[in-house]
């Protein structure tokens, strides 16, 4: 990993088309002689580091241990070393399967829509608006209502006899739907809290990168007579890419870390994610392990299988960037 | 993982015209936005219907689509039930530490991984990353000993404490100082002689406003919603918002006007923040999204 | 550099510190002067405060003080205590114990609390209880780590005005006569079903659990053997339960509701269902889900199967954490509170039914009449339902397999599954939790 030594313009730069540029533009990077070598950047990251250290880092590592142990809640730290047996028992759970689909189909069925929909309001948002700040904040609303709010709402909204989407739906002609008892169901009606509550968030960070693009592109497809929808499909979208695969990053994390809405969507505070598991997610099949079933060394095996998941996805996302990244660097 | 966040070509922020092909606003623009913007605020609207009509009420068919003044006996009756009026102070106390801690310790760290040069920086950079992946839950336990032993337990520092900083705080600032701190700038600073520590507050604080607005804004919201730990550290008794409301409601029966009620209130100094602050936060998120 | 700018720093951090300071001050309840401060960490189900026992115990001993702090639901409530426990501090100097959780506190945290059975007066307390109440709390070496507070009997309420509609009779002992067994009770729903005078749409019970959960504990076992080892599928209590459960479901007896969620509280409102089992304190639940319209609507019958065996669902206990400052006071105050004078007074203020048979059989709670309820007499149901409940022994995991049969049952409720599969399901999930 070479964090430190890459030049930052993540998130938002243009990536594609920049005019071509025949010698690339001086980096700022590993050049100021007496900054370098400065020993005080230990004490500027010394305060971060010993908060993270005893509170997050200890913890983690802590989590490690108990993982290789069977322990009780109760007993945290008195269980008998098992090994790896936790990990080999959880591949064989049907129950660590069965959420980890949920969590694959929820995750996508969160994260695409949103992000489509994110692009679209931004957008939209883009255009010179009367009450642009109004309409701005407006989209911020979701982000502000708390994860148990939302889920609140919307959990009466999918009722299944007395739900108001239901009572639409009857007024159209169409059937009823049992939104919590059903698979796909389910997983939708949770999508669709999860979209509402990041759509307006991820929509302002594009606008953001939108308003970095230079004008000349537009200029330039213009002449060429694009209209706005294929310059909307060459210009915009190209030049979001590496903002685009941020945010695809940053709401896998979030998608794999799901919890509070497949908790409080029930409406009864039951872990098991639905009475046939349908909507259980690997963090609260996590919870479940842990604090229902008391089993605390089987919950860590969990969390730590979440980890090593998330660790896979983003990697495989990185070799892609960075595949793309050759290729791009090859062409030109 | 800096493959997917580091564009393949280097930009340049001069020369260009920004956003200067933004077209005009159409109706079917205007149309659109007013709707999502609807559906935005509809859940809340939502809360504060159902925090006016027993469960008897809101199940009638059709339901109701109306607020009506039920609603503040509902709220004094959440008020009666948990210390709300406690809980929205601590939360202010707890949000507001832990937004300050983590704005400033985020940008300290930042900083130096952006710009100062020493040994095993990556190294440790990377570990902040990477610890952006684990799922948090499970981190109580320990917690809550170590909590227990300094004989913690119930009170607002063991909230404030271990969240005081955060790894993604590290990275966003990290991220955005690196291209929007010149070394130049440093370099003239340093020619004047100013020490490490003059640099900072008097070049880097400056440059890194937007991004600490926006680190701000984050971690406060965050900060404000956190039940999950803040349930098992705290009691009913010394609560912040969301411990309150989860305690709304008491006894065998579930009163969901009253949950509602409580939800609402609790929402309400957020929405007031957005209300009051909206031009300079989103602002902040403008600015801090285009570079970091 | 401007020097306004770093003063402004400065500031920023100052407040910074300020506020962690203040954060620092806060709640440590400590002794004041000569007052002692006792606190109870308590679930929302216990109703001290609203019925003034707190002020009446200070007045009578003036060094005392009482502070409670009650999250709603026992779920969170528990897990903050285990946290608590593990750790091995942070505890009240009285906690609340719910049926859910006693038998785990009773299997691994016996030494944390005080042992009743070990005190001066355990004798004449032990006296004043149910001995399946005082049984629930007891160790297997004997020891007693909570003392009884409610109790949840079971009876059957049902729904005059449903009742009629569908040509069944409405007199509760007639209706009680309906129903010995539970299969009566089933046979009962089909008539219901049948009728072609019902109230459209309207279901004979609210859900699978509302068969499951008084059955299952009517049996010679629940889900523990003697030795609080669970057992599932050697359990007559589960079988016959499951049988009849599945039944109910399969054959669309249920309004396919999960209990205590939204749809469930709305159904209330709706009449959507004819019959629900009724531990005590579904009289509160009903009545507030209702409102004063729904006076008259409801009334109260025997438990089907009652003959063999009663059943009682929920119920709490008063444990006192022997690491705390105040052990003695707390001891004292946790024994006043569940007296049966007190436990008298929290039925008639409160409506929790005693888990003291002397309180029970007082003329206060055993003649008890309820208006709401068609002039039911409570008292006199559910004091004969907590007489009839037998001893048999619970779990640690007594909750977690009644939950995982009651989610298996929704589903074959649904239709999403049929008894066969649901049971297996119930089974793996079982195997989860017990391990």
């Amino acid at each position: 990993m070479t964090l430190a030594d890459d030049s930052p313009r993540t998130v938002t730069a243009p990536a594609v088309p920049v005019p071509p540029d025949p010698t690339p533009p001086p980096v700022p990077r590993r050049r100021g002689p007496s900054l370098s070598r400065n020993r005080w950047g230990y004490a500027y990251v010394a305060p971060f580091f010993v908060v993270f250290g005893a509170f997050s880092l200890f913890p983690f590592l802590f989590t490690a241990w108990v993982s290789l142990h069977d322990a009780r809640l109760s007993d945290i730290g008195g269980g008998t070393f098992v090994g790896l047996d936790n990990y080999a028992a959880l591949l064989t759970n049907d129950f660590f399967w069965n959420a980890l689909r949920n969590t694959i189909t929820i995750g996508v069925l969160s994260t695409v829509p949103q992000l489509c929909l994110a692009l679209g309001l931004a957008h939209l948002l883009h255009y010179k608006l009367r009450g642009r700040t109004f309409f701005r904040t407006l989209m911020l609303v979701p982000y502000a209502t708390s994860i148990a709010a939302a889920t609140l709402v919307f959990a009466t909204l999918f009722g299944r006899d007395y739900g108001i989407i239901n009572t639409a739906l009857e007024a159209v002609g169409l059937d009823r739907i049992d939104w919590e008892s059903g698979t796909l169901s389910s997983q939708v009606a949770i999508a669709v809290i999860v979209t509402w509550r990041w759509t307006g968030y991820n929509a302002l960070i594009y606008l953001a990168a939108m308003q970095s693009i230079p004008g000349e592109l537009y200029e330039a497809a213009e002449m060429d007579g694009a209209s706005k929808w294929r310059q909307f499909l060459h210009v915009t979208i190209p030049s979001l890419r590496p903002t685009i695969l941020f945010t695809v990053v940053v709401s896998t994390i979030g998608a794999v870390q799901l919890f509070g809405e497949p908790l409080l969507f029930g409406g009864n505070g039951a872990t098991t994610g639905g009475a046939r598991n349908q909507y259980q997610t690997l963090g609260l099949l996590m919870y479940q392990q842990g604090w229902t079933n008391f089993n605390i060394g089987q919950a860590a095996t969990t969390a730590w299988a979440m980890f090593l998941i998330i660790l896979a996805v983003v990697g495989s996302a990185a070799l892609v960037g960075r595949y793309r990244a050759r290729r791009e660097g090859a062409r030109r | 993982m800096t493959a997917v966040l580091t564009p393949p070509t280097p930009a340049r922020t001069s020369g260009r015209r920004p956003g200067t092909k933004a077209g005009r606003a159409g109706p079917v623009a205007y149309t659109l936005l007013v709707l999502a913007g609807l559906l935005s605020v509809f859940p809340l609207y939502w809360s504060l219907v159902a925090g006016s009509h027993t469960n008897a009420e809101i199940a009638a068919t059709p339901p109701p689509f109306l607020p009506n003044a039920t609603f503040f006996e509902n709220v004094s009756a959440a008020m009666d039930q948990a210390p709300l009026g406690l809980a929205i102070v601590n939360s202010v106390v707890v949000a507001g530490s832990i937004t300050v801690g983590t704005v400033l310790f985020c940008t300290l760290a930042g900083f130096a991984f952006a710009k100062l040069r020493f040994r095993g920086s990556g190294g440790l950079l990377a570990l902040v990353v990477g610890t952006m992946m684990v799922p948090t839950q499970l981190a109580v336990i320990p917690l809550f000993m170590m909590i227990a032993e300094l004989k913690w337990v119930d009170s607002l520092q063991a909230v404030v404490l271990p969240t005081l900083v955060s790894a993604f705080g590290v990275f966003f600032m990290r991220q955005y100082l690196v291209t929007a701190l010149p070394d130049e700038l440093l370099e003239a600073g340093r020619v004047d002689g100013a020490s490490t520590h003059r640099i900072f507050f008097s070049i880097v604080v400056p440059v890194a406003r937007p991004a600490m607005a926006v680190l701000a804004m984050l971690t406060f919201l965050t900060a404000w919603n956190e039940f999950f730990w803040p349930i098992i550290a705290l009691t009913a008794a010394n609560p912040t918002v969301q411990v309150a409301i989860a305690n709304l409601g008491s006894g065998y029966v579930p009163q969901r006007a009253v949950i509602m009620a409580g939800t609402l209130l609790g929402t309400l100094p957020v929405l007031l923040v957005f209300a009051l602050l909206g031009k300079q936060i989103v602002g902040g998120i403008m600015a801090g999204a285009v570079k970091g | 550099m401007t020097v306004r700018r770093r003063a402004r720093a400065a500031a920023g951090a100052t407040l910074a510190l300020a506020l962690l300071t203040t954060g620092c001050g806060g709640s440590d309840g400590g002794d004041d002067g000569d007052q002692i401060t006792l606190t109870l960490g308590l679930y929302g189900t216990f109703g001290y405060e609203e019925a003034g026992l707190y002020e009446e115990y200070m007045d009578l001993h003036p060094e005392i003080r009482i502070e409670q702090s009650v999250v709603a639901q026992s779920g969170p409530y528990y897990q903050a205590l285990q946290t608590r426990l593990a750790a091995g501090s942070g505890m009240a100097d009285i906690q609340g114990i719910e049926i859910g959780f006693v038998s785990d506190v009773a299997a691994n945290h016996a030494d944390a609390f005080v042992d009743f059975a070990a005190e001066d007066n355990a004798e004449e307390l032990e006296s004043s209880y149910y001995d399946w109440k005082w049984d629930q709390a007891s160790t297997d070496d004997g020891r007693v780590i909570g003392l009884g507070t409610d109790a949840g009997p079971q009876a059957m309420c049902y729904r005059q005005d449903l009742f009629a509609q569908a040509g069944l009779p409405t007199d509760p002992a007639a209706v009680s006569a309906l129903w010995p067994t539970w299969d009566d009770y089933l046979a009962t729903g089909q008539q219901y079903l049948a009728s072609p005078t019902r109230q459209e749409g309207s279901a004979f019970v609210d859900s699978p659990n509302s068969v499951f959960a008084p059955a299952v504990r009517q049996g010679d076992t629940t889900y523990a053997d003697e030795d609080g080892n669970p057992v599932v599928e050697d359990s007559d209590g589960v079988q016959s339960a499951w049988g009849l459960a599945s039944q109910a479901a399969g054959d669309g007896l249920t309004a396919r509701l999960a209990q205590f969620s939204d749809e469930w509280n709305a159904a209330f409102a709706n009449g959507a269902f004819a019959t629900i089992a009724c531990p005590s304190w579904m009289l509160s639940y009903i009545t507030s889900q209702l409102g004063d319209e729904g006076a008259g609507l409801w009334n109260i019958a025997t438990l089907p199967g009652q003959s063999e065996s009663g059943s009682t669902w929920g119920g709490s206990w008063l444990g006192v954490p022997s690491s705390g400052e105040h052990v003695e006071e707390a001891t004292a105050l946790a024994e006043w509170l569940t007296a049966p004078e007190q436990q008298v007074r929290m039925f008639t203020e409160q409506g929790f039914f005693p888990s003291s048979s002397v309180a029970a059989e007082s003329p206060e709670v055993a003649d008890a009449v309820s208006e709401y309820f068609s002039d039911a007499p409570i008292g006199q149901v559910f004091g004969e339902a907590a007489a009839a409940v037998r001893r048999t022994p619970i779990s640690p995991y007594d909750t977690q397999i009644q939950d995982a049969f009651s989610a298996a049952l929704t589903t074959v409720a649904d239709g999403s599954r049929d008894p066969d599969q649901a049971y297996a399901d119930a089974l793996a999930a079982i195997e989860q939790i017990t391990g």
